[in-house]
């Protein structure tokens, strides 16, 4: 052992960069060994058991990407509020200043991640997890696009609203195991306005569910396929009204963010908490942005369907059928595109030096690249278009929770409890009984017909 | 007024989305500097030149020019020998000590009045009947005292202060901001003499500058 560790401390740094590659090179070459060796093995098993890698792989994909989606929407909420209070906002990390939440995240990563004394360290370590947990796992069931989903549940939406109960659960796990009496009391607060809205929240879509006669989100969406007046808003435009603000207030948001209104109180159930783990409720409260967004638009705005129905165009483009010359058209294309693009800066602007010229024809030709391929994708996949479709409405959303962070004015305890179970409640039943009604009233007059 | 509920709300995410669109009030400092007026003068300081003297001339202009009022200036002017003010006087300590000396019944011994001697006012009344007493004409009636003493006595300018009706500080600032007008009596040409015989001559100064800025293009062809 000892010999060992003197030959590594003999080693230069590059020399031990260099070693740990080739290390890591050679486990892997032995590991795709081994894959190859025993690939019928491993296909059967894989194959015995596909449901289960399927729900791995789809849990795994939606775990990354949440990470991603937090970044866009924390520094979409810095610039949009920026914006909207006449200020710039972040403007130095990243080409306008878009890398700051990557900054942030780095920050909470580095700091100390300190546990009280007195506090309940297995519970006070597990409940960011909890939170966080829930967030991911109900955003497992939201159809991005035709044939991409996590999982495909009859029951979808049950699911979703109880996977995303389990957020209380971890709320008060915070709260309790602080060994504070202010996150105690925080935590309270927080599950008491979480579960208030959760009533209102759960019956806004029980109308919805009577219409549409299926929990299934992929059967909802396709349900509203075609024009936009397809699409259940304008069927349910109370339910989605009350579905929005319950939403609004489940997520903990503006006007609704009592839990931890940054501005007035500590920082309520979180108070205790630094570091990652402070990370992971500031994450996971992003993340029920988007959520909350793309459910929104899953439900009542048509999900991943266009708002009105597509032109049907066939591109007959097969880059396949290229054979070698498409490896030299991936070679040329970006070199010719570049000198072309950069050709009129340089020609027109005589004072700009030639490499700055390559430069911005190199950024132009990116561009269009993108744009290209986007279009060709947008035609030529169904689920291209379904995602970018899906997106573009779920950002929209997730603007308007930004916009509304931007203007209204936080509540009072008392103002949300109230108009939790005087307004929300009473309005969600009117909802169900009046669509209730109506269902029964059209069948009877179909069927009499 | 309106009695639709949400319509409050609806008008102020109309505002904050017109806010969205609006050119922005950040200025990025060091990159971009602010508008400024053009006599902007940045924080007010009293500066020392270079041989440890103050540089303030006791003009009053910021005094005069502050539009509220929270620039007051008291003190020896630079020579020590007048007291100026600009001001409440309860606010300097001078014009306190001296109240104090009063009130303990001795005489105030204030080696500012030193060289206020009294002098023929008839002159100074001649020139500021010439004026019409009029303290718009403040450089002409000076320019006239001057004519006719060879400098300003101080109670001149009092005189001048309690005819026209203008602040002792505002004649003292408009004659001490022209160089013409001086305070004392003019250096006679004896004194001129004896000062000359210690200094070196002009020609002798500016051939030892020249030498000391040989290669200095712009120097020699202002001096010849």
């Amino acid at each position: 052992m000892t010999a060992i560790t003197r030959t590594w401390q003999r080693l230069t740094i590059p020399g031990r960069v260099l070693l740990a590659l080739l290390v890591v090179g050679a486990l892997l070459t032995a590991g795709l060994a081994l894959l190859i060796v025993f690939s019928d093995e491993l296909l059967a098993i894989v194959e015995a058991n596909l449901p289960i890698v399927r729900f791995v792989v789809a849990a795994t994909a939606i775990l990354l990407m949440t990470i991603p989606t937090a970044f866009v929407i924390i520094y979409m909420e810095m610039k949009g509020i920026a914006l909207m209070n006449l200020r710039i906002g972040p403007d130095r990390v990243g080409p306008f200043g878009s890398l700051l939440s990557v900054v942030h995240g780095l920050k909470v990563l580095m700091k100390e991640d300190f546990t009280p004394t007195g506090a309940d360290a297995t519970v006070f370590t597990w409940a960011p997890v909890v939170v966080y947990l829930a967030s991911v796992m109900s955003l497992l069931v939201i159809p991005f696009a035709p044939g991409l989903f996590g999982q495909d549940m009859n029951i979808a939406l049950l699911y979703f609203f109880a996977v995303g109960g389990l957020t209380v659960v971890g709320l008060l796990m915070a709260g309790w195991s602080s060994f504070n009496k202010y996150s105690l009391l925080g935590g309270l607060r927080s599950a008491a306005q979480v579960i208030s809205y959760e009533i209102p929240l759960t019956l806004s879509v029980v109308g919805l569910l009577i219409l549409a006669g299926t929990m299934s989100l992929n059967q909802l969406v396709l349900n509203q396929s075609g024009w936009f007046t397809n699409w259940y808003v304008f069927q349910q435009p109370l339910g989605a009204l009350i579905f929005f603000i319950a939403a609004t207030a489940e997520a903990n948001r503006t006007p609704f963010d009592l839990t931890e209104a940054d501005s007035e109180i500590v920082a309520g159930f979180a108070t205790e908490y630094s570091g990652m783990r402070f990370g992971f409720f500031f994450f996971a409260e992003y993340v029920n942005v988007f959520i909350i967004a793309a459910l929104t638009v899953t439900l009542f705005f048509g999900g991943w369907n266009s708002p009105f129905p597509m032109p049907d165009i066939h591109l007959a483009l097969d880059p396949g059928s290229l054979g070698i010359g498409l490896l030299i058209v991936i070679a040329l294309v970006p070199l010719l595109g570049t000198l072309l693009f950069a050709a009129p800066f340089w020609l027109l602007r005589s004072s700009m030096p030639t490499w700055q010229a390559l430069v911005l024809g190199f950024v132009v030709f990116n561009i269009v690249a993108v744009t290209a391929v986007l279009g060709w994708a947008f035609i030529s996949f169904d689920w291209v278009a379904g995602l970018i479709w899906f997106m573009a409405k779920t950002y929209g959303f997730v603007f308007v929770f930004v916009w509304m962070r931007g203007t209204l004015p936080r509540v009072r305890i008392d103002q949300l409890m109230g108009f939790a179970w005087k307004w929300m409640l009473p309005a969600s039943l009117l909802n169900l009984f009046v669509t209730a009604a109506a269902v029964i009233v059209v069948d009877a007059l179909r069927g009499g017909r | 007024m309106s009695f639709i509920p949400g319509l409050g709300i609806v008008k102020g995410m109309a505002l904050t989305l017109r806010r969205f669109f609006e050119p922005k009030a950040t200025i990025k400092y060091p990159e971009e500097q602010p508008d400024q007026p053009p006599k902007f003068r940045g924080r007010l300081q009293l500066l020392y030149d270079e041989w440890g003297t103050l540089k303030c001339e006791t003009c009053f202009q910021c005094a005069q020019a502050c539009p509220i009022e929270c620039i007051d200036m008291g003190g020896v002017d630079t020579k020590g020998r007048f007291h100026v003010h600009w001001g409440p006087p309860e606010t300097y300590g001078e014009r306190r000590d001296e109240s104090a000396l009063r009130r303990s019944g001795r005489t105030v011994p204030d080696r500012a009045y030193d060289h206020f001697e009294p002098i023929d006012l008839v002159a100074v009344d001649a020139i500021l009947d010439e004026h019409d007493h009029d303290p718009k004409r403040m450089l002409q009636i000076l320019e006239g005292v001057q004519g006719a003493y060879g400098y300003l006595p101080v109670a001149a300018i009092k005189r001048i202060s309690f005819k026209t009706g203008a602040w002792y500080a505002l004649i003292f600032g408009t004659a001490s901001y022209y160089s013409h007008l001086r305070f004392e009596r003019p250096a006679d040409a004896v004194q001129v003499a004896a000062v000359d015989q210690h200094r070196p001559s002009e020609e002798a100064y500016v051939a030892r500058l020249d030498a000391a800025l040989e290669g200095s293009r712009r120097r020699r062809r202002k001096v010849h």
